[in-house]
């Protein structure tokens, strides 16, 4: 284990492990933003109606699919739908709240 | 003149520390600010940045950084 | 020697010297007044080394030590006798000369600022989501010969339109309360909803407003919170009394000299 570094008032842990959650954090959360932003397009298109049933299945069925991996990852890393998300301050949360309460189920 | 603490309707007052955000947010958004030569440092504290950094840091610790 | 400076934490008509015995400021440091044309500004000698604007902008980031200084700075202020004007944190001079020149410069505007303040003391209010609310997704039964996939569209869709209407209801909550409670205050202010993380909260907040309200009136101001706050079935949290930060303004100053 490395020593941590001395920053005016804040320690840095540089242990390989603490880096590493923090990277798979940041890592997941860009994906469950991404995953977010993926599945309000799809369901807008849906419901604009322009899709062939086949195509609208299809998307259902990966967005579905990637919903399920994430739950995966996430337990896998002992990660919380809290852990994912980041407080952008005054810019409020990266990800709606109310979405947590999918997640945790 | 009392110290802020959170307040029940019903006439009670709970004597809890006030919370850091609270006063945050007040110091540092609140308060007169001066501009002029005869000010020698910063009264404009911006925000968003002593918020963002300061507070995600200490708050999400989930990027390898642990309070002394 | 080090440079000095001069941390001023608020303007009053007069600051008894029985109020300053024993206070201390930020840094530890003692804390003093300079006058000037009928008003006096609490402040405090601190080193450059620590509060120059290099040094400080590094400081302001540690949440450490804002915290200490940010409640050092609260305490000096709640100490003395209002009204009593806050000024920002980190309103630093170069020597008490030039805080009395700001008494002198500033005069009127520090005095009507006083005047509005007078009588009156700022009360914060934050509604959160009532415990008892789980917003459930309306069961729907799946179309008979509809695939997992659309399925699943179906089943988001419902999630995400509850979800919705749920937060525009929350949304028409904080408004009126907010609108009510603002009858009854001198001056109001949103402030920026704090989220889950910072203050630890289970449910999501609704509302987060502050109010200067007539000290007369506090007690009746406080009842109508909770009232309100029944009604609407949400958690009201009041705060108070605060000093008047979020309404401490200087009128604005004529073409600078």
């Amino acid at each position: 284990m490395t020593e941590p570094v001395d920053v005016p008032g804040r320690r840095i842990g540089a242990d390989p492990e603490t880096v590493q959650r923090g990277l798979v954090t940041l890592v997941l959360t860009v994906v469950e933003l991404l995953r977010q932003l993926m599945e309000r397009q799809a369901l807008r298109r849906v419901e604009y109606g322009d899709l062939g049933d086949e195509k609208v299945e299809q998307i259902g069925a990966t967005l579905m699919a990637l919903d399920e991996r994430m739950r995966e990852l996430c337990d896998h890393f002992g990660l919380t739908a809290a852990d994912l998300n980041i407080d952008l301050g005054p810019l409020g949360p990266l990800l709606p709240p109310a979405d947590q309460e999918l997640m945790a189920a | 003149m009392s110290h802020p603490v959170p307040h029940t309707g019903d006439g009670g007052v709970q004597a809890e520390r006030i919370a850091l955000v609270d006063l945050l947010d007040r110091v540092l958004a609140g308060g007169v600010v001066i501009t002029g030569e005869i000010r020698l440092s910063i009264a404009d504290i911006d925000l968003v940045r002593v918020s963002l950094q300061a507070l995600i840091a200490s708050v999400s610790g989930g990027f390898g950084e642990t309070r002394d | 020697m080090t440079e000095c400076g001069v941390w001023a934490y608020a303007v009053s008509a007069e600051i008894g010297p029985d109020r300053l015995a024993g206070l201390t400021g930020v840094a530890g440091q003692p804390v003093r007044s300079v006058t000037g044309d009928g008003l006096a500004a609490a402040v405090s000698t601190v080193s450059m080394a620590e509060f120059g604007e290099q040094p400080l902008r590094r400081r302001l980031e540690d949440l450490a030590w804002l915290g200490a200084t940010a409640r050092a700075h609260h305490q000096v202020i709640e100490a003395l006798a209002p009204p009593v004007v806050p000024l920002r944190l980190a309103t630093i001079y170069r020597d008490d000369s030039n805080v009395a020149a700001l008494l002198t410069q500033r005069q009127a505007d520090f005095a009507a600022a006083l005047a509005e303040l007078t009588g009156r003391s700022e009360w914060g209010v934050k509604l959160f989501v009532g415990q008892s609310v789980a917003p459930a997704t309306p069961a729907e039964p799946d179309l008979p010969g509809a695939g997992p996939g659309l399925s699943y569209l179906r089943r988001r869709q419902r999630q995400l339109a509850a979800r919705d209407q749920a937060r525009q209801a929350g949304a028409a909550t904080a408004q009126q309360v907010h609108a009510a409670l603002g009858r009854l205050a001198a001056a109001s202010q949103l402030r920026p909803l704090q989220s889950a993380e910072l203050t630890g909260e289970v449910t999501a907040m609704l509302l987060n407003a502050t109010y200067l309200v007539d000290d007369a009136a506090s007690a009746r101001f406080a009842e109508a919170a909770a009232t309100l706050g029944r009604q609407h079935g949400v958690r009201v949290e009041i705060t108070g009394p605060w000093p008047p930060y979020s309404f401490a303004v200087l009128a604005p100053r004529e073409a600078a000299s």
